[in-house]
Protein backbone atom coordinates (compact mmCIF):
# COMPACT_ATOMS: atom_id res chain seq x y z
CA UNK A 1 0.00 0.00 0.00
CA UNK A 2 1.29 3.39 -0.77
CA UNK A 3 1.35 6.25 1.56
CA UNK A 4 0.16 9.08 -1.03
CA UNK A 5 -3.06 8.36 -1.18
CA UNK A 6 -3.88 7.67 2.02
CA UNK A 7 -1.85 11.28 3.24
CA UNK A 8 -4.30 12.66 0.35
CA UNK A 9 -7.49 11.41 2.12
CA UNK A 10 -6.64 12.29 5.25
CA UNK A 11 -6.11 15.75 4.40
CA UNK A 12 -9.35 15.97 2.89
CA UNK A 13 -10.88 14.34 5.71
CA UNK A 14 -9.36 16.10 8.60
CA UNK A 15 -10.77 19.54 7.93
CA UNK A 16 -13.71 19.48 10.20
CA UNK A 17 -15.16 22.60 11.00
CA UNK A 18 -17.51 23.15 14.03
CA UNK A 19 -20.47 25.72 13.17
CA UNK A 20 -19.18 28.54 15.54
CA UNK A 21 -15.74 28.70 13.22
CA UNK A 22 -17.93 29.66 10.31
CA UNK A 23 -19.02 32.10 12.73
CA UNK A 24 -15.64 33.18 14.49
CA UNK A 25 -14.84 34.04 10.75
CA UNK A 26 -17.51 35.93 9.60
CA UNK A 27 -16.63 37.54 12.78
CA UNK A 28 -13.11 38.48 12.10
CA UNK A 29 -13.91 39.68 8.38
CA UNK A 30 -16.67 42.08 10.17
CA UNK A 31 -14.50 43.23 12.22
CA UNK A 32 -11.64 44.13 10.72
CA UNK A 33 -13.33 45.54 7.61
CA UNK A 34 -14.33 48.68 9.10
CA UNK A 35 -18.11 47.78 7.59
CA UNK A 36 -19.54 49.62 11.28
CA UNK A 37 -16.85 52.28 11.51
CA UNK A 38 -19.24 55.03 10.89
CA UNK A 39 -22.73 53.46 12.15
CA UNK A 40 -23.26 54.72 15.75
CA UNK A 41 -24.41 52.78 18.71
CA UNK A 42 -24.04 49.41 20.32
CA UNK A 43 -23.56 47.89 16.48
CA UNK A 44 -19.66 49.66 16.87
CA UNK A 45 -18.55 46.66 19.12
CA UNK A 46 -18.40 44.97 15.94
CA UNK A 47 -15.71 47.69 14.48
CA UNK A 48 -11.97 47.01 15.31
CA UNK A 49 -11.58 51.07 15.30
CA UNK A 50 -14.12 51.41 18.29
CA UNK A 51 -12.81 48.98 20.25
CA UNK A 52 -9.10 50.39 19.78
CA UNK A 53 -10.04 53.23 20.89
CA UNK A 54 -8.25 56.79 20.83
CA UNK A 55 -5.29 58.01 22.53
CA UNK A 56 -6.29 60.56 24.95
CA UNK A 57 -5.28 64.20 24.19
CA UNK A 58 -2.93 67.21 26.16
CA UNK A 59 -5.82 69.74 26.44
CA UNK A 60 -4.91 70.33 30.37
CA UNK A 61 -1.37 71.65 30.85
CA UNK A 62 -1.74 70.26 34.12
CA UNK A 63 -2.56 66.56 33.47
CA UNK A 64 -0.91 66.33 30.28
CA UNK A 65 0.96 63.54 30.86
CA UNK A 66 1.74 61.00 28.14
CA UNK A 67 -1.60 59.10 28.40
CA UNK A 68 -3.41 62.71 27.57
CA UNK A 69 -7.08 62.53 28.28
CA UNK A 70 -10.20 61.27 26.94
CA UNK A 71 -8.49 58.33 26.15
CA UNK A 72 -10.88 55.01 25.06
CA UNK A 73 -10.42 51.16 24.66
CA UNK A 74 -7.14 49.78 23.82
CA UNK A 75 -4.91 52.56 23.10
CA UNK A 76 -5.98 54.34 26.39
CA UNK A 77 -5.55 51.02 28.36
CA UNK A 78 -1.96 50.42 26.62
CA UNK A 79 -0.65 54.10 27.33
CA UNK A 80 -2.57 53.63 30.93
CA UNK A 81 -0.98 50.48 31.27
CA UNK A 82 2.66 51.28 30.48
CA UNK A 83 2.49 53.92 32.87
CA UNK A 84 2.25 52.01 35.71
CA UNK A 85 5.48 50.01 34.60
CA UNK A 86 7.75 52.35 36.25
CA UNK A 87 5.54 52.21 39.77
CA UNK A 88 6.17 48.21 39.55
CA UNK A 89 9.91 48.99 38.68
CA UNK A 90 10.76 50.90 41.51
CA UNK A 91 8.24 48.95 43.85
CA UNK A 92 9.95 45.54 43.51
CA UNK A 93 13.45 46.72 43.15
CA UNK A 94 12.74 48.25 46.63
CA UNK A 95 11.48 45.10 48.14
CA UNK A 96 13.87 43.39 46.33
CA UNK A 97 17.04 45.36 48.28
CA UNK A 98 14.74 45.38 51.68
CA UNK A 99 14.81 41.16 50.99
CA UNK A 100 18.43 41.43 50.70
CA UNK A 101 19.10 43.38 53.73
CA UNK A 102 17.44 40.82 55.54
CA UNK A 103 14.10 43.09 55.78
CA UNK A 104 12.26 40.36 55.52
CA UNK A 105 13.92 37.96 57.67
CA UNK A 106 13.23 40.64 60.59
CA UNK A 107 9.73 40.53 59.78
CA UNK A 108 9.29 36.94 60.08
CA UNK A 109 11.27 37.21 63.71
CA UNK A 110 8.83 39.43 64.61
CA UNK A 111 5.80 37.26 63.71
CA UNK A 112 6.96 33.95 64.43
CA UNK A 113 5.66 34.29 68.38
CA UNK A 114 2.56 35.84 67.88
CA UNK A 115 1.36 33.44 65.13
CA UNK A 116 0.46 31.19 67.37
CA UNK A 117 -2.30 33.72 68.93
CA UNK A 118 -2.78 35.34 65.61
CA UNK A 119 -3.59 32.34 63.53
CA UNK A 120 -3.30 29.47 65.91
CA UNK A 121 -0.55 27.80 63.66
CA UNK A 122 2.95 27.02 64.83
CA UNK A 123 5.75 29.60 64.58
CA UNK A 124 7.25 27.97 62.19
CA UNK A 125 5.21 28.69 59.69
CA UNK A 126 6.93 32.02 59.72
CA UNK A 127 8.35 32.09 56.78
CA UNK A 128 6.02 30.04 54.96
CA UNK A 129 3.73 32.99 55.45
CA UNK A 130 6.03 36.07 54.93
CA UNK A 131 7.22 34.46 51.63
CA UNK A 132 3.65 34.53 50.77
CA UNK A 133 2.32 37.89 51.21
CA UNK A 134 5.85 37.78 48.25
CA UNK A 135 4.13 35.09 45.91
CA UNK A 136 1.33 33.00 46.15
CA UNK A 137 3.05 29.95 44.51
CA UNK A 138 6.17 29.82 46.68
CA UNK A 139 4.28 30.10 49.89
CA UNK A 140 1.80 27.41 48.97
CA UNK A 141 4.81 25.30 47.79
CA UNK A 142 6.21 25.52 51.75
CA UNK A 143 2.84 24.66 52.89
CA UNK A 144 2.97 21.64 51.09
CA UNK A 145 6.08 21.17 52.32
CA UNK A 146 5.31 21.98 56.38
CA UNK A 147 2.42 19.53 55.90
CA UNK A 148 4.77 17.11 54.24
CA UNK A 149 7.07 17.12 57.36
CA UNK A 150 4.14 17.13 60.16
CA UNK A 151 5.06 20.46 61.41
CA UNK A 152 1.64 21.82 61.24
CA UNK A 153 -1.58 19.47 61.38
CA UNK A 154 -4.14 19.08 58.51
CA UNK A 155 -6.41 21.83 60.34
CA UNK A 156 -3.51 24.60 60.59
CA UNK A 157 -2.58 23.93 57.13
CA UNK A 158 -6.63 24.47 55.73
CA UNK A 159 -6.70 27.85 58.26
CA UNK A 160 -3.17 28.94 56.84
CA UNK A 161 -4.35 28.50 53.19
CA UNK A 162 -7.60 30.37 54.25
CA UNK A 163 -5.34 33.42 55.09
CA UNK A 164 -3.01 33.18 51.93
CA UNK A 165 -5.98 32.55 49.75
CA UNK A 166 -7.54 36.01 50.11
CA UNK A 167 -5.14 38.80 49.02
CA UNK A 168 -2.66 36.06 47.59
CA UNK A 169 0.98 37.21 47.37
CA UNK A 170 -0.84 40.43 48.62
CA UNK A 171 2.49 43.01 49.01
CA UNK A 172 3.54 41.94 44.89
CA UNK A 173 0.01 42.04 43.96
CA UNK A 174 -0.96 45.56 46.08
CA UNK A 175 2.57 47.42 45.00
CA UNK A 176 2.33 46.06 41.12
CA UNK A 177 -1.52 46.03 40.23
CA UNK A 178 -2.75 47.85 43.16
CA UNK A 179 -0.32 50.70 42.27
CA UNK A 180 -2.05 50.73 39.18
CA UNK A 181 -4.88 53.36 41.63
CA UNK A 182 -2.61 54.63 43.83
CA UNK A 183 -2.66 58.27 42.18
CA UNK A 184 -6.18 58.35 42.73
CA UNK A 185 -6.61 57.09 46.06
CA UNK A 186 -7.90 59.96 48.67
CA UNK A 187 -6.34 57.91 51.43
CA UNK A 188 -2.30 57.24 52.28
CA UNK A 189 -1.15 54.54 50.10
CA UNK A 190 -0.59 52.50 53.42
CA UNK A 191 -4.31 52.27 54.66
CA UNK A 192 -5.95 50.07 51.85
CA UNK A 193 -3.02 47.72 52.33
CA UNK A 194 -3.36 47.78 56.68
CA UNK A 195 -6.83 47.25 55.52
CA UNK A 196 -6.14 43.88 53.31
CA UNK A 197 -3.72 42.50 56.30
CA UNK A 198 -6.25 42.57 58.76
CA UNK A 199 -8.93 41.48 56.71
CA UNK A 200 -6.51 38.41 56.16
CA UNK A 201 -6.24 37.75 59.56
CA UNK A 202 -10.06 38.09 60.27
CA UNK A 203 -11.01 35.30 57.37
CA UNK A 204 -8.69 33.22 58.25
CA UNK A 205 -10.02 33.41 62.16
CA UNK A 206 -13.41 32.91 60.30
CA UNK A 207 -11.83 29.38 59.05
CA UNK A 208 -10.04 28.54 62.70
CA UNK A 209 -13.36 29.11 63.94
CA UNK A 210 -15.37 26.55 61.95
CA UNK A 211 -13.12 23.74 61.93
CA UNK A 212 -12.75 24.28 66.09
CA UNK A 213 -16.57 24.32 65.95
CA UNK A 214 -17.95 22.00 63.56
CA UNK A 215 -15.13 19.62 63.68
CA UNK A 216 -13.59 18.96 67.10
CA UNK A 217 -10.15 17.35 66.96
CA UNK A 218 -7.85 16.71 63.95
CA UNK A 219 -10.92 14.88 62.25
CA UNK A 220 -9.95 16.71 59.45
CA UNK A 221 -7.08 14.18 59.23
CA UNK A 222 -8.37 11.95 56.08
CA UNK B 1 26.08 38.17 51.83
CA UNK B 2 27.34 37.94 48.58
CA UNK B 3 29.25 40.55 46.16
CA UNK B 4 26.46 41.44 44.92
CA UNK B 5 26.26 45.34 45.15
CA UNK B 6 22.57 47.14 45.98
CA UNK B 7 22.59 48.64 42.94
CA UNK B 8 22.29 45.40 41.38
CA UNK B 9 20.07 44.06 43.47
CA UNK B 10 17.79 46.74 42.49
CA UNK B 11 18.24 45.88 38.62
CA UNK B 12 17.31 42.53 39.09
CA UNK B 13 14.05 43.80 41.60
CA UNK B 14 13.39 46.52 38.86
CA UNK B 15 13.74 43.70 35.88
CA UNK B 16 11.02 41.11 37.35
CA UNK B 17 8.83 44.64 37.96
CA UNK B 18 9.45 44.78 34.24
CA UNK B 19 9.22 41.25 33.37
CA UNK B 20 5.49 41.19 35.20
CA UNK B 21 4.42 44.44 34.07
CA UNK B 22 4.46 43.98 30.13
CA UNK B 23 3.94 40.00 30.63
CA UNK B 24 1.24 40.17 33.48
CA UNK B 25 -0.14 43.71 34.05
CA UNK B 26 -0.32 45.28 30.41
CA UNK B 27 -2.08 42.04 28.76
CA UNK B 28 -4.60 42.53 32.00
CA UNK B 29 -5.10 45.73 31.90
CA UNK B 30 -5.48 46.25 28.10
CA UNK B 31 -8.30 43.34 28.10
CA UNK B 32 -9.78 44.77 30.61
CA UNK B 33 -10.47 48.47 28.47
CA UNK B 34 -11.32 46.55 25.96
CA UNK B 35 -13.89 44.84 27.42
CA UNK B 36 -15.41 48.12 29.10
CA UNK B 37 -15.17 49.56 25.82
CA UNK B 38 -17.27 46.65 24.77
CA UNK B 39 -19.86 47.50 27.15
CA UNK B 40 -19.82 50.92 27.01
CA UNK B 41 -20.59 50.85 23.33
CA UNK B 42 -23.40 48.24 23.65
CA UNK B 43 -25.07 50.17 26.31
CA UNK B 44 -24.54 47.09 28.73
CA UNK B 45 -22.52 49.05 31.36
CA UNK B 46 -25.40 51.55 31.85
CA UNK B 47 -27.83 48.26 32.23
CA UNK B 48 -25.20 46.98 34.85
CA UNK B 49 -24.93 50.43 36.56
CA UNK B 50 -28.74 50.56 36.75
CA UNK B 51 -29.49 47.15 37.80
CA UNK B 52 -26.45 46.66 40.57
CA UNK B 53 -26.52 50.42 41.45
CA UNK B 54 -29.09 49.13 44.76
CA UNK B 55 -26.80 46.55 46.04
CA UNK B 56 -23.47 48.16 45.46
CA UNK B 57 -25.16 51.58 46.89
CA UNK B 58 -24.62 49.78 50.15
CA UNK B 59 -20.58 50.01 49.67
CA UNK B 60 -21.01 54.00 48.66
CA UNK B 61 -20.08 52.41 44.69
CA UNK B 62 -22.49 53.05 41.49
CA UNK B 63 -23.73 49.92 39.87
CA UNK B 64 -20.95 49.67 37.78
CA UNK B 65 -18.93 48.55 40.04
CA UNK B 66 -19.66 45.39 40.21
CA UNK B 67 -17.99 44.58 36.89
CA UNK B 68 -14.49 45.72 38.39
CA UNK B 69 -15.65 42.69 41.62
CA UNK B 70 -15.82 40.71 38.74
CA UNK B 71 -12.78 41.24 36.51
CA UNK B 72 -11.02 40.97 39.85
CA UNK B 73 -12.01 37.57 40.57
CA UNK B 74 -10.76 36.33 37.22
CA UNK B 75 -7.26 38.59 38.07
CA UNK B 76 -6.25 41.33 39.89
CA UNK B 77 -4.61 42.87 36.34
CA UNK B 78 -8.31 42.40 35.22
CA UNK B 79 -9.96 44.08 38.77
CA UNK B 80 -7.55 47.13 38.50
CA UNK B 81 -7.68 47.42 34.65
CA UNK B 82 -11.70 47.61 34.80
CA UNK B 83 -11.35 50.48 37.37
CA UNK B 84 -8.84 52.57 35.69
CA UNK B 85 -10.86 52.00 32.84
CA UNK B 86 -14.67 53.21 34.44
CA UNK B 87 -12.32 56.12 36.07
CA UNK B 88 -11.18 57.40 32.75
CA UNK B 89 -14.93 57.16 31.36
CA UNK B 90 -16.13 59.18 34.28
CA UNK B 91 -18.09 56.02 35.87
CA UNK B 92 -15.80 55.98 39.26
CA UNK B 93 -14.46 59.09 40.89
CA UNK B 94 -11.67 58.85 43.66
CA UNK B 95 -13.63 58.05 46.53
CA UNK B 96 -15.26 55.24 44.46
CA UNK B 97 -11.73 53.63 43.46
CA UNK B 98 -10.34 54.32 47.16
CA UNK B 99 -13.65 52.19 48.22
CA UNK B 100 -12.85 49.19 45.89
CA UNK B 101 -9.16 48.81 45.92
CA UNK B 102 -8.57 46.65 48.91
CA UNK B 103 -11.32 44.36 47.63
CA UNK B 104 -9.68 43.54 44.20
CA UNK B 105 -6.60 42.61 46.30
CA UNK B 106 -8.97 40.35 48.89
CA UNK B 107 -11.12 38.37 46.55
CA UNK B 108 -8.57 38.92 43.14
CA UNK B 109 -7.52 35.77 41.36
CA UNK B 110 -9.26 33.41 42.94
CA UNK B 111 -9.99 31.19 40.03
CA UNK B 112 -5.97 31.40 39.26
CA UNK B 113 -5.49 30.28 42.62
CA UNK B 114 -7.95 27.44 43.45
CA UNK B 115 -5.14 26.04 41.37
CA UNK B 116 -2.03 27.69 42.53
CA UNK B 117 -2.24 27.43 45.88
CA UNK B 118 -5.22 25.52 47.39
CA UNK B 119 -4.26 22.93 45.00
CA UNK B 120 -0.68 22.92 45.50
CA UNK B 121 -0.86 23.01 49.09
CA UNK B 122 -3.88 19.93 48.56
CA UNK B 123 -6.41 21.62 50.49
CA UNK B 124 -9.37 19.18 50.75
CA UNK B 125 -12.10 20.42 48.11
CA UNK B 126 -15.03 20.33 50.89
CA UNK B 127 -13.64 23.30 51.88
CA UNK B 128 -13.07 25.13 48.56
CA UNK B 129 -16.68 26.70 48.94
CA UNK B 130 -15.91 28.13 52.39
CA UNK B 131 -12.51 29.85 51.91
CA UNK B 132 -14.30 31.07 48.46
CA UNK B 133 -16.72 32.44 50.68
CA UNK B 134 -14.18 34.06 53.36
CA UNK B 135 -12.12 35.73 50.61
CA UNK B 136 -15.50 37.76 49.28
CA UNK B 137 -16.37 38.47 52.82
CA UNK B 138 -13.04 39.52 53.11
CA UNK B 139 -13.86 41.77 50.55
CA UNK B 140 -17.02 43.21 50.60
CA UNK B 141 -16.24 44.19 54.90
CA UNK B 142 -13.19 45.80 53.63
CA UNK B 143 -15.43 47.91 51.33
CA UNK B 144 -17.56 49.05 54.59
CA UNK B 145 -14.79 49.80 55.89
CA UNK B 146 -13.21 51.44 53.39
CA UNK B 147 -16.51 53.73 53.40
CA UNK B 148 -15.22 55.36 56.51
CA UNK B 149 -11.84 56.75 55.22
CA UNK B 150 -12.12 57.63 51.81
Amino acid sequence: MSTEPKKDSSIVEEIKVPWYGYVALLFAIVFFSGLFAKSKGWITVFDFNTINGTYGVMKDAAKATFQGQGGTGARDGFLFALGLVPAVMLALGIVEVVDHLGGLKAGQKLLTPILRPLLGIPGIAGLALVTSLQSTDAGAGMTKMLRETEAITEKEKTVFCAFQFSAGGTITNYLSSGAALFSFLTVPIILPLAVIVVMKFFGANVMRLYLNRVEKGDAVNE
Amino acid sequence: MNKKTLADVFVEGARKGWNLGVANILPNVLMAFVLIQMLKVTGVLTLMGKFFGPVMGVFGLPGEAITVLMGAWLSMGGGVGVAASLYSAKALNMTHVTIVLPAIILMGAQVQYMGRLLGTAGVQTRYYPMLFGISIMNALIAMLIMRFFA
